[in-house]
């Protein structure tokens, strides 16, 4: 299963965090961010994309699987169940599916929105698992999701109404 | 679009937080954003207050006090969604945001999907397992999943997975249970992941067989979606426990088959691979099926290579990992020689490619095939020394992994040497335990004599010692104590062994106690109390005094570790060396005065006794701490006679005579429950395994009298074979013959270790090289007769007047020296394969480990005859210097031929990689290109001479009169020579008549052909490399390319002649015939494995 899943950019200052192998607390889990973050930032691009068994809080079998975008590095902490390539090509898929939604995704979204970034990788991992690797299923799930919510959109001119029409619907379906 | 609906305050905190230069600054902006954040809900906290209220309380909010807000919730909400967001950054940070809880609690009851599953998210990602808001969220979930929403069914599924807590477990499981019939797919796939997920949480209310029978239906949905879900659970689940899923083989296997004709719709597609993640699951749950099961994996082997086949022709990144999987599946798989094939032709592509990636996954694959098939090893070996070098530690450990499973008797010490060099520098605590492991595991296994194996093994204490297991040490002492443990009792090399042991502790005597490890100084206290008398290095005194500042070091420092028994042991030796020395040196009479008062008890008696003995009777000093008797059995009198005067004269006096136990056994039981209650006193230190071998040792007597609480009896000394106590260093000794002794055992250890590479020197001795005809330069060797052909060899020596053949393409340094690793490293691979005859003047190659298991490699054989006749049938003459295009033709090309891989890939490193797929796959599959060159070994005898009258004067000729092409350093010139029984070969100095003389009796004879070779591909190099092997150069012949050498070993007790013929191909390359003859047929079939690594 994938044990965690952390954005770090290249300074240190962790993006995302995400955590499906629990480690509690809050400072177990800075102690992951920031050993994740040291061993990753000192290889260089042209290195490989793996790193084995270096953070305990998530045993010993667990390998580090991360692609560096300019100035983010996204780790995937995986156990052996997982595919090493697979969870390459699953990373460039999340990525895909952050900049197709955020139109050319930059380090400000996964902040700003980091509710939203959230989703989109719910809908690529789920507790552990790998969910969906669809990139148009994914983002059908979002929008589907976007256009039921009547509030965060009402900037988007267009959008406007659909919104309000679908939150109305929604909230007749709810109760 | 970033940021348009969130606050300037929230841009400026980060861009603060952004700026900030230290983690304190981070904290202050941070508290005073926590600041900020509180104030928010308390001045926004009108419309939270509402929504407080609904939460414990009543279950379904009413609709009226929503509506009631509803003009202020609006903007509130927004807010609030900022709020969450802002509290979610703090707490990523590390920070307490604990404040802003219940408002996500609050949101996950909104009617906004958006909003509810944002407070989900807040929820999920900082709420403590205990804490109490998580029941508060049940009820919420438990509405939401029943939602006809599916978007809110949704969320609270995807809450599920992180929310809920173990006994939590059986508020939700029959709601998820249900929603995996929802008519939605987006629902069905979420919620067979929850399923396993409460699964793993709580066994006892989601038990296995429901998930199980769930699982399976729901691989079968009508959606593609659900099923590459179901995937993930499945295989999670058959990691588990396989035998639910056996027999779901052929729905798998159709399953993929439907996949790879892509009978999937379009959009499953990534990057025109059909559901690539689908395939990789199918196949990584067909390998945990498959593994074991001969049945289950016939029925996988077509789809496997189907699959394999289709992602090869993509050749993207998706479908390499499609091909990863398939090497995966197929080398863990009931073995199919076929797919072995395939999946080592993918390997070779991996390892050769440009990316680091498919560098480390090809190391992976070759860990995972070359221990059950170790022939692929031999394909890869520049590759796998460039890995080794690499900076990447990540490839580098993989790379030692691989070491690890590849290590034979022939490559052990280079990869030995390796794996502790690695050791060294690394800081990483699981991988030091790892490597030290290993570093045992495989030093006792193949240690190549037990000089080096005493050696490894107390290296390896140097650098680890707190690591390695303490039977490891006993081993090793026990080893020291035995020799070799064979028949014949080889006593004298048993003293050598002894005496290098000996000196080698002696020189540790000098390191800074406090970095010593316990087990080395336990180690080393019972070598040098055995016998340190030995040493020519130190007197023995001087070991005396030497060991007594380090006792006395110890003291102060931490002495191995601290450890009490630790002192005990160096305190005995000190003992046992003045018993050998005969007097006690003033350092060590103070010693021993010092612990006499020692807080230790047992020290302490030691040294009491010691005090007694040494001053009342030293006489019995020798008796008490016999030389060299630690093997010596030491028998037990249980009847005790010694003690039947006392007993009679006890009787005499009317005390009540014993009354022996009715049951006979009671003598076994007796003696066992002695030495059970006996450990009940004792303290730790005997059940350390040096405490063992010193108390089976000279300590025996003494030993005895302080070991068993009985023996105290007896005060001082009883006779040393008299002691009761001495049951426990009995037994002790007998464990490690029973157990690996690594002298013993070693040796059939090693037997066994050779066969499963293969039929190894022994083997190799047999098939005899086939009679050689028709060779227009050798017609006068071809004739197999005993009779010296002298003339001939005279002729050649006619002919030697020139023997300027063409300059060999200098190497540089580098090149040599990866060669020459991979000459250590593959060392025994490649010999795995005893050259079957070779037809002459056939072009058909033989690839060393290949050709064993020709029956196997239809593929290989079949390519590889007609590429070479074709294309390279005129054998230039002379070498060109720099042939680029061949050399990737031939990097590429990994089977058998290492010489050329060795150039091209250090082209590669340069030059643009060459077409990776489709040579790539040629090459490993066929094999390099052979002229026709016959191998023209000289099949005549000649008698070894068992005293050979050049013995002494070969020692210093062989190296002044070769060429020596570019040799980069001494080491690498050391290093290079062939070293038979752990010491180097003697050149051999005679004459080519001479030679001619001794070809024909030499009994055994060793074949090798290597088919094209650039490493060595000119007839100077070839003797060269023989010179460096350690040969002596008999004679260059230029007229016909050949080269004739020989050497001896075991100080002129066997010898060894070698033959070559260098037959110039196109290119740089060249043909090699090398025939090994010798007096000892291991040392001919090691000699001739040797060339044929180094010529490779």
């Amino acid at each position: 299963m994938i044990k965690g899943i952390i954005i770090v950019n290249n300074s240190g200052k962790p993006r995302l965090v995400k955590f499906y192998q629990n480690v509690f607390g809050e400072e177990k889990q800075q102690s992951v961010i920031r050993r994740v973050f040291q061993q990753v930032s000192t290889r260089p691009d042209s290195f490989c994309n793996y790193l084995e068994g270096s953070v305990p809080e998530w045993g010993e079998k667990c390998k580090l699987i991360y692609r560096h975008y300019a100035t983010l590095y996204f780790v995937f902490a995986v156990d052996a169940q997982e595919s090493d390539l697979g969870i390459l090509d699953l990373i460039q898929v999340f990525v895909e599916a952050l900049d197709k939604r955020f139109e050319n995704v930059c380090e400000l979204d996964l902040i700003f929105h980091s509710d939203k970034v959230h989703h989109i990788l719910d809908e690529i991992v789920m507790g552990g698992m790998v969910l969906e690797t669809n990139i148009n299923a994914i983002l059908q799930a979002i929008s589907d999701q976007e256009r039921m919510h009547k509030d965060s959109m009402k900037t988007k001119g267009p959008n406007e109404s659909v919104d309000l029409i679908s939150t109305k619907l929604g909230a007749g379906r709810n109760w | 679009m970033s940021g348009m609906h969130l606050s300037r305050e929230f841009f400026e905190l980060i861009k603060a937080i952004g700026e900030s230069k230290s983690k304190q600054e981070e904290d202050r902006i941070i508290a005073r954003e926590v600041v900020t954040l509180k104030k928010k809900l308390e001045t926004g906290g009108a419309g939270g207050g509402g929504g407080l209220s609904m939460i414990p309380g009543s279950p379904v909010p009413s609709m009226g006090g929503n509506a009631g807000n509803q003009n202020g919730l609006n903007t509130n909400k927004k807010k609030a969604r900022e709020f969450l967001v802002r509290v979610l950054y703090v707490e990523m940070l590390g920070h307490d945001g604990s404040f802003g809880y219940i408002k996500a609690v609050e949101l996950a009851a909104s009617q906004s999907i958006t909003h509810k599953r944002t407070g989900y998210l807040l929820c999920s990602c900082c709420l403590s397992p205990d804490h109490e808001f998580r029941f508060m969220l049940v009820n919420q979930m438990q509405r939401d999943l029943i939602s006809s929403n599916l978007l809110e069914s949704c969320g609270a599924l995807l809450a599920v997975t992180s929310l809920i807590t173990p006994d939590l477990v059986g508020t939700v499981s029959t709601q998820v249970m249900g929603l995996l019939e929802h008519s939605a797919e987006t629902v069905r796939k979420k919620a067979i992941i929850a399923l396993h997920r409460l699964y793993q949480l709580n066994p006892d209310i989601v038990t296995k067989e429901e998930v199980v029978e769930k699982v399976r239906r729901m691989l079968c949905d009508r959606d593609p979606a659900v099923m590459g879900a179901t995937l993930n659970v499945i295989e999670a689940l058959a990691r588990c426990d396989v035998a639910p899923f056996k027999d779901l083989v052929p729905s798998l296997v159709s399953i993929l088959k439907q996949i790879c004709e892509r009978r999937l719709p379009s959009e499953y597609d990534y990057h025109r691979i059909p559901a690539p993640w689908m395939q990789m699951k199918i196949i990584r749950i067909l390998s945990v099926v498959g593994k074991n099961d001969s049945q289950a994996s016939e029925g996988m082997y077509e789809i496997l290579r189907e699959a394999l086949r289709k992602a090869e022709e993509a050749g993207i990144n998706a479908s390499n990992a499609i091909v990863y999987e398939c090497i995966r599946c197929i080398t863990m798989i009931y073995p199919n020689a076929v797919l072995l094939d395939s999946a080592g032709a993918s390997i070779s592509r991996f390892l050769s490619s440009r990316s680091q990636n498919l560098r480390y996954l090809g190391i992976i694959g070759l860990a995972s095939i070359v221990e059950k098939h170790p022939k692929y090893a031999a394909d890869h070996q520049l590759a796998v020394i460039e890995c080794l070098e690499d900076k990447d530690e990540t490839l580098l450990r993989k790379t030692l992994d691989l070491l690890y499973r590849m290590t034979n008797p022939v490559n052990v010490e280079f990869i030995t040497d390796r794996l502790l060099h690695f050791l060294r520098g690394s800081t990483d605590p699981y991988l030091k335990s790892d490597l030290t492991s290993k570093i045992c595991t495989i030093s006792e296994r193949f240690a190549p004599n037990n000089a080096w194996y005493v050696s490894t093994i107390t290296e390896l204490f140097k650098i680890a010692g707190d690591l390695v297991d303490p039977d490891v040490a006993t081993n090793l002492m026990s080893l020291i104590a035995e020799g070799t443990g064979n028949e014949d009792d080889d006593e004298e090399a048993d003293m050598v062994l002894r005496k290098q042991s000996v000196e080698l502790y002696v020189s540790l005597l000098a390191s800074p106690p406090n970095r010593m490890s316990r087990v080395l100084v336990e180690t080393l206290a019972w070598v040098l109390g055995e016998y340190g008398y030995l040493s020519s290095a130190m007197s023995l005194d001087a070991i005396i005094d030497s060991m007594c500042k380090l006792l006395h070091s110890g003291n102060n420092a931490r002495l191995g570790g601290g450890a009490t028994s630790t002192r005990r042991l160096v305190l005995s030796a000190i003992m046992k060396m003045v018993a050998q020395f005969g007097s006690c040196p003033q350092c060590a009479a103070k010693i021993i005065d010092d612990y006499t008062l020692s807080e230790d008890p047992d020290a302490q008696r030691r040294c009491l006794e010691f005090q007694a003995i040494i001053t009342t009777a030293p006489q019995l000093l020798s008796e008490v701490f016999p030389v060299d008797a630690s093997l010596e059995d030491v028998e037990v009198d249980v009847n005790m006679n010694f003690l039947d005067g006392i007993v009679s004269v006890a009787a005499a006096n009317g005390a009540r005579p014993y009354s022996k136990p009715d049951d006979d056994d009671d003598d076994d039981d007796y003696l066992s429950s002695q030495t059970a209650t006996g450990s009940a006193f004792k303290m730790t230190p005997y059940e350390k395994p040096t405490e063992r071998a010193y108390g089976q040792g000279a300590m025996a007597g003494l030993g005895s009298s302080s070991m068993g609480p009985s023996a105290t009896t007896a005060g001082v000394a009883l006779p040393p074979g008299q002691a009761p106590g001495v049951n426990s260093p009995t037994s002790a000794l007998q464990q490690p013959q029973q157990t690996t002794s690594p002298g013993q055992p070693q040796l059939t250890i090693r037997n066994s270790g050779a066969n499963v590479w293969g039929k190894k020197p022994t083997a190799q001795a047999a098939p005899p090289a086939p009679p050689v005809a028709a060779s227009p330069s050798v017609n006068s060797f071809s004739s197999p007769s005993p009779a010296p052909p002298r003339p001939t060899y005279g002729g050649f020596g006619a002919q030697v007047q020139s023997t300027s053949s063409a300059p060999p393409p200098a190497k540089t340094a580098e090149q040599l020296e990866k060669e020459r690793m991979a000459a250590a490293l593959f060392g025994g691979i490649g010999a795995s394969a005893p050259p079957p005859p070779v037809p002459p003047s056939q072009p058909v190659s033989t690839p060393q480990p290949r050709a064993t298991v020709p029956q196997q490699q239809p593929l290989s054989v079949q390519s590889q005859a007609p590429q070479p006749t074709t294309s390279f049938a005129p054998a230039a003459p002379q070498p060109p210097a720099a042939p680029a295009p061949e050399i990737d033709l031939l990097g590429f090309d990994s089977s058998g031929v290492s010489e050329p891989a060795a150039i091209s890939s250090s082209v590669d490193m340069l030059a643009p990689t060459p077409l990776i797929d489709e040579p790539t796959m040629n090459g490993s599959l066929s094999v390099p290109p052979v002229p026709a060159a016959e191998p023209e070994p000289p099949k005549v005898e000649a008698p070894a001479p068992p005293d050979d009258p050049f013995a002494a004067a070969g020692l210093l000729d062989g190296f002044g009169d070769s060429s020596l092409p570019t040799l980069s350093t001494t080491e690498a010139l050391d290093s290079a020579k062939f070293e038979y029984s752990g010491s180097p070969i003697a050149p051999f100095t005679i004459t080519t008549p001479q030679f001619g003389e001794r070809w024909g009796s030499c009994p055994s004879t060793h074949s090798v052909t290597i088919a094209s070779s650039t490493n060595v591909n000119s007839l100077s190099k070839f003797v060269s490399l023989c010179v460096r092997a350690g040969l002596h150069k008999v004679e260059e012949i230029a007229a016909t390319n050949e080269g004739i050498a020989a050497c001896m070993a075991g100080g002129g007790s066997s010898i060894a002649l070698v033959h070559g013929k260098v037959s110039p191909l196109s290119g740089d390359a060249s043909r090699l015939d090398i025939t090994v003859k010798s007096s000892d047929a291991n040392l001919g079939s090691q000699l001739a494995m040797y060339m044929q690594n180094m010529c490779r």
